[in-house]
This record gives C-alpha cells, structure tokens and sequence, in this order.
C-alpha cells in the first residue's frame, strides 16, 4: 500500500463520503479510514430519510459505490488512528487495522461461509434485533463487500473455510497491525453516538422490551429489516399503539445534555409516517415539549402528519413502567386547554434519543473539545469546518447534532477549506 | 376572566427562596413524575406557571405547596433545573406571610436583619420580667417578697416562682394562638372563598375527619415514593417529644418546674427524658442536614429553616443544662442558665407560633381538609346538577 496521502478522511459516514468524493475529484489523493467492517455510517443503517421520504440505501450506496471506485480514494476499514503527529508541512499519521480474518480483497462476498457457519451471535447492524453468524457480510450492501469473521463467537470449527471457494482467503491466524503513513491534511468525520437508553432512570428501559432506541425503529422499517414487519421484541406481536418520546435523551440538564439534538423531531414524525403506511389501524402518539421542524419542508411534513391523523400530545414523559401483557404505562401531564394529569398505555414505545459525541476520551488529533463535547470549532459561524488544529478539518455531527443535508454540505465545505488548504500549502513550498 | 400579567411577583417570591421558577418551559415532568399528584388534583406545575405570570390570586387560594413533602423527585428529574420542589417550599414561606395580615411574617421570612431584631426583641422580655420582678422584690414592693436568690443552695421556684412563670407562658400562648387562628382565619377566606362558593356547611362538618387524620398522622407524607416513611416517622416521633414537652411546659408546669426531685420511675421524669432525647437528636439532625446539604431538600436553605431547629436544639441542651446543675446543686449556674433557656424558648414561641414554621402543624392538615372539602362540594354540585329540575306547573 502506498503510504503517501493528500488528505485522510476519518469515518466514511455520509459526510466523510462526501469529503472524499469532493476532494479525490480535484485529483488529491485520498485514506478513508472506517472502524466498521464496511463505510456508510448512521445512514446505511435508516429506513427512508425525512422530509422526501427517499430510500435511505437507495441514495447512500451510490456514493459508497463512487467512493470505492474512485482511482484516487483508498479504504481502509476496521481501522482506527492509534496516534497523529505534526511533522514540518506534514502529519505523520500510525493508522491501527483490527483484523479481518478474511481477505478483504480475495473475498468474493458470495456468503457461502455465513451459510455454513453454525454459531449465531446478535446482530449489531440489526441494533441487536436481529442475528447473523459469527462469519458474516457485515450487511448485503457492504463495502468493501467482503466476509468479516468475529473472533468472540468463533470455534474455528473450519466450516467456513471448507466451503470458500478462493483458496486461503480465511485466516484464524489473522493479526492487528499498525501503518504508518504520512498525509498533508485531516478531516474528522466521526459521526456521533445516541444517548444511552438507560440514561434516565424513570424510563426503565433496561427492564422493559418494549421500549426500543430509535435506531431499533429504523431497522424494523427498513425494507431488510431483522423482522419484515413492526413487531413487538417481547412477543412477536404486531404494534397495534406506538408511542414515541421526544427529548428522551436531549434538551434535558440532568442528563448533562441541555441542548437539542434537531433531529429527533423529524425522525419520529418521518417514522409515524412510515408506520402508519404500515400498520395503518395502528394509534401513533408523538408525546413532545416543542416541535422544532426548522429545516427546508419540515414544517409541511409535520402538517402532513397531523393530517394523517398521528397524534401529537404536548407533554414531557415523566416516568415509564410496565402494564400487563408487556405492555408499557406512561405518566404525563398534558399541557393545553384539555390537559391534566393522566397514565396512558401502549404496546410499543420509542425513546427519540438524542445526539452525544462519539468516542469522548478519545481525541487522537488532539483537537480542542466545546463544552457540549462535540469537536469545536474555531470559527462556527463563518467557517465551522475549522478546528484548533491548521490543516485539520471537521465535519458532520462530529462537531454537532445534524440531520444528513447539513452533515452532506458540511462535508463538501470541509473538501473545499481542505483542497485551499493544500494550495497554499503548495504555493509555500514553492516559495521556499 | 382577564388576567394581566406581572413580572413583578416572581421578583417578590425571590425574596422568600432560592428559587429558579423563569427557568420552567412548563413540560409538566415535575407534576407527572409526583407521587403526591393525582387526576383530580395535578401540581406543582401550574404554581410556577402562575409565578411566570404573576397571577398572585391564583396562588394565594392554591393549597398545592401545602400538599408538598419536599421528596425532591421533581427537582432531580426536573430538564430545565427549575427545582420545582424548592419553589413550593418559597410559596409556603410565602404563603404564611400572606397568611399573616400584619406583614411581621412577611418580614421575618424577606430579611435577615428584622428576624434578628425580632428574636433579640422577644428574648429580651424575659429578662427585663425578672429583673423589674427582682428590683421590685429588693426595694421591699408589696406583693414581690417572694421572690429571692438562694445562693447556699438551687431554689429555682425563688428565683422564678413557677406561678409566676406559668402565668406569662399562658399569656404569651395567649396572645401567639390569637395571631394563629386569625391567620388561619385569613387562610379559609383566601383559599375557600366562603362569599363566592357557597359549601354547606354539612361538608365541612363531614370532612372534619380529614382534618384531625392527617393533623394526627400526615398520612399523605407516606405516599411520598421515595422516601420509604423514615422521613415520615422521624417527623411523626419528633411531634410526640415536641407535643409532650408543650404539655408538660404550658399545661403542667408547676409539676414540670420544681425543686423537688422526683424517683427515676416517676413520670415527670421518664417523660421528660423521653421529650429532650428526641428534641436533641431530631433538631441536631436537622441542623447537621441543613450544614450538608445533601438531600435535595437541604440544598437551599433560607434563613427562616435555621430558626426552628436552631432554637430547639440550643432550647434544649440549656434546657438539660438547667436539669443538671439543679440536680448537681449550683444555684448560679442554674439561675443563669435558666434565663438563657427562658429566653430562647420565649423567642422561639414568638418567632415560630402564628408566623414561622410551626405554623404548617395546622396550614398543612388545614390544606388537606379544605382540598377534600372542595372534592366533595363539586361532587355535590356535580350530582345536584345532574339530578333533574322539578317539573314547571305551566
């Protein structure tokens, strides 16, 4: 592998996707390094996207199709960076590569070994709703599309190399290795992570199955989700009353989180939506403090669901419990001219869970951290790509909560500060 | 009904308490998440909705801070950090100034200063009692030769004959239970209205129940979800040494107050023991929580909280200290020490009796009788409006 790089682009969701494409146009060499077995990030993994109601896998995939095809783009998945230093114009970058245990090239994506594998294990891209085997395609659209194997759950039984068909292209004896090699820019994509569900102790939702993660909600609308259906994790059964609680995981100080995550709002409108296309007898009840829907065509959909007839109830939940049957008991005070104090009851219940930073401890390029814990930028106003690090860039929800427009444009934002980086970074050399 | 809306009293209820009431964005967790809060009668919410917008009528009828234990689930779970728990506690401050007309509640509860003068005040008319009492009785006045200082050995009921005693307790109760139930008088007309809601009187005799229940028990406390009852039980055995110390003060003293000593088994003397035990261990532990502020209803004191623990605990220990040296036979530690002890007690009745923090002994079952009172008026009218009107002989 060649071990000199333009520009390194850490995390290849949709606006490290983005950032690369931009920049290897310009004909700048590009690393994309992804922890995950494949790139596509948080969107990969959603139903439809709101406000259009486009297939969310329909237009993610096209761009990790260009970013693996690009000439000037290589990918480096399950790798991470172990440690990130400024040498003269240069960042002499050591990238650690977890093991595959499967030739990532050789491999075909076939999936005879998933098929012949006997272990099962819980499924993380399914949010554990669903169950793949401990050799596995990480999902039937990954990129690099190639078998991933899973040390914790193996029995190196030898199943799946039996019945692969390239020769030697699974490895038990596969190692970790680290690379060094040498970029003239950075860009951090890291994306974010949601709130814990147990972050609130009213809500309960270590004991009750019942209560699932947003992200949960968006695997069992996806068109290949775990269940081909909306059912119940407890029985199985299909959700006939769906709640969805809104700042569940932001806007709230005891959680340490006083900010809005500007997202949750329209993901749950945009899933009522989708469910009551689905379960159309179904009740759907959005329980909210403040709809935001500030973004272009928000508020129309917000209008379109109200006229669907999902309802929308202005109360913060305040506590959580179970009812009989699995099912699950509200406490809300309703504000409003007809409001008061009253336990409701549903079969299935989504926490809308906020945006937190992802990996907070863990801050390789050394860049200065904002009070919220997201990646701060220097300038936020007028170049919010900009870290406290020249020559390193943000994007994305690395710095902040973003719905996918903003993420993308702030991805081509940071291709743009980085390329006139590199120019001047050009123009200097020639000087000297 | 047209409301104007007054920023003015959110200022005003600042002065009483530490509280956070603009912070409120008014999602209803705090009323949702209570233990205490039910259909019929939602709260703490719409008090600090009121407080936002200035609507002093709507909270001077409001019985809901009285309804309040201070478990603090509110304020712990609370999104915005209003404390909604700590701004019921303001409104009760708030409320027994309002209660008071003469305003010297009110002022107790805004300043620091006027509490301290108050307490200098009170605690003074003691002294100057005994000392006019002891002049007199050394110029030879007609009526005082009783009264005389022992020094060879403790003779308290010469020092300060107990008749005497008694009789300026009594007066003082007198005049402090005057001050309380011309407040609490103030409190019904505030809260019930009796001019605009007609309640036969047939109610309020019913639900007199209620009253002397939870004047007995606070068995409402007991709902509270996280407390498991100990903070219950902790008040219910502090009333009963402060119930039975009351007693033996105002009612029996001249059993109380003696030169006698009575045997270890007589009940003078257990009961006393009983009655300081727990006043020492109850107040001290209220002061050491308020020094702590760990629990969330410790964490912000006003001025006014110190008052009633601080006077039992220091009323107390100089209390024993009177006890010891009568038993121990040193006339002028006894003597001296009993001063100190009558003083605090007389400045802890002025201070607490009719404005201070006694006062919730009845602003709280008071509450929780006028509450069910007003339950069962409505389902009163609510059956007389449903049952049919008489047939018009047209």
């Amino acid at each position: 592998m060649e071990s000199n790089f333009d520009a390194l682009i850490i995390g290849a969701g949709i606006s490290g996707m983005q950032t690369a494409n931009d920049l290897a146009d310009q004909g700048l060499k590009v690393l994309v390094v992804e922890k995950e077995p494949s790139i596509g990030g948080a969107m990969i993994l959603l139903s439809k996207v709101f406000p259009t109601l486009d297939c969310a896998s329909c237009i993610t995939t096209p761009k990790m199709s260009a970013v693996k095809n690009h000439d000037n783009i290589t990918i480096m998945t399950l790798s991470h960076i172990k440690s990130f230093k400024r040498e003269g114009m240069l960042f002499k970058v050591v990238i650690h590569k977890e093991p595959r245990y499967v030739d990532e090239v050789a491999c075909t994506g076939c999936g005879k070994c998933e098929y012949a594998c006997p272990v099962l294990r819980s499924d993380p891209f399914d949010f554990n709703l669903g169950v793949t085997k401990a050799i596995h395609l990480p999902f039937k659209n990954a990129i690099p599309l190639a078998a991933v194997l899973d040390m914790d759950y193996c029995i190196q039984c030898g199943a799946c190399t039996r019945v692969c068909p390239v020769p030697d292209c699974i490895n038990y004896l596969d190692e970790p290795e680290d690379i060094q090699i040498t970029v003239r820019t950075a860009i951090q994509c890291t994306g974010f992570d949601l709130t814990p569900m147990n972050a609130k102790a009213e809500y309960h939702a270590e004991d009750l199955e019942n209560v699932i993660s947003p992200m949960q909600m968006e695997r069992l609308l996806a068109p290949h989700g775990p269940y081909g259906g909306i059912l119940r994790p407890s029985d199985g059964n299909l959700a006939d009353s769906i709640a969805f609680i809104q700042c569940a995981g932001s806007r709230d100080e005891t959680l340490g989180i006083p900010y809005c995550s500007r997202v949750c709002c329209m993901y749950a409108i945009k899933q009522a939506m989708l469910l009551s296309g689905i379960l159309p007898l179904a009740d759907i009840t959005i329980y909210y403090m403040d709809i935001r829907t500030f973004g272009k065509g928000h508020d129309q959909f917000y209008q379109n669901a109200k006229a669907m007839g999902i309802n929308f109830i202005k109360a913060k939940v305040a506590q959580i419990n179970a009812a009989e049957n699995g099912n699950i008991k509200l406490r809300i005070e309703e504000i409003g001219q007809n409001g008061g104090l009253r336990e409701v009851e549903h079969d299935l219940c989504v926490l809308s869970l906020g945006m937190v930073p992802k990996n907070t401890g863990n801050n390789p390029l050394h860049l200065a951290i904002g009070e919220d814990g997201f990646v701060a930028s220097i300038n936020p106003k007028t170049s919010p790509t900009l870290t406290s690090e020249s020559g390193v860039f943000v994007a994305g929800t690395a710095s902040g909560p973003k719905d996918i427009v903003d993420s993308i444009i702030e991805g081509s934002a940071a291709a743009m500060q980085a390329s006139a980086y590199l120019q001047n970074l050009n123009i200097s050399e020639v000087v000297q | 009904m047209a409301w104007r809306v007054n920023p003015d009293f959110l200022r005003e209820i600042k002065q009483y308490g530490d509280v956070n009431i603009e912070e409120c964005f008014n999602c209803g967790n705090c009323t949702a998440i209570c233990s205490l809060s039910n259909e019929d009668y939602p709260f703490p919410r719409r008090n600090l909705r009121y407080i936002q917008l200035g609507l002093q009528e709507k909270v001077l009828e409001s019985l809901d801070p009285w309804l309040c234990y201070y478990c603090g689930q509110c304020t712990e779970t609370c999104p915005r950090g209003a404390e909604p728990a700590e701004a019921m506690m303001t409104l009760r401050r708030w409320l027994i100034g309002q209660y008071d007309r003469s305003g010297h509640g009110a002022k107790l509860y805004t300043s620091t200063k006027a509490t301290i003068f108050a307490i200098l005040r009170y605690s003074l008319v003691p002294l100057l009692l005994l000392i006019i009492g002891h002049t007199l009785s050394s110029l030879g006045v007609r009526g005082f030769e009783n009264l005389r200082f022992v020094t060879d050995k403790v003779d308290l009921n010469a020092f300060a004959p107990t008749l005497w005693v008694w009789a300026v307790v009594l007066i003082d109760f007198g005049i402090l239970s005057f001050r309380l139930f011309s407040n609490i008088a103030h409190m019904f007309q505030l809260v019930m209205k009796p001019k605009e809601n007609k309640i036969p009187l047939s109610i309020y005799i019913q639900e007199l129940k209620t009253f002397l229940d939870y004047l007995l028990t606070q068995r409402r406390w007991r709902d509270c979800k996280e407390d498991n009852n100990s903070r219950w039980l902790k008040h219910l055995i502090l009333i009963s040494g402060y119930g039975l110390m009351l007693v033996l003060i105002v009612g029996l003293l001249w059993w109380f107050q003696t030169d006698n000593i009575y045997p270890i088994y007589h009940p003078q003397r257990w009961l006393g023991y009983y009655a300081t035990i727990v006043l020492l261990y109850s107040s001290g532990e209220a002061l050491i929580g308020r020094i702590k502020k760990k629990e969330e209803l410790h964490k912000h004191s006003h001025h006014s909280d110190w008052l009633f623990p601080g006077f039992l605990f220091v009323g107390t220990l100089t209390g024993i200290l009177v006890h010891i040296f009568r038993y121990t036979g040193l006339p002028w530690p006894t003597y001296i020490l009993y001063v100190l002890h009558v003083m605090v007690m007389i400045a802890m009745l002025d201070t607490e009796v009719g404005i201070g923090k006694w006062t919730h002994i009845f602003y709280r079952p008071l509450a929780a009788y006028f509450q069910a009172v007003k339950l069962r008026a409505k389902e009163y009218q609510d059956t007389t409006a449903a049952a049919p009107a008489p047939a018009s002989p047209n």
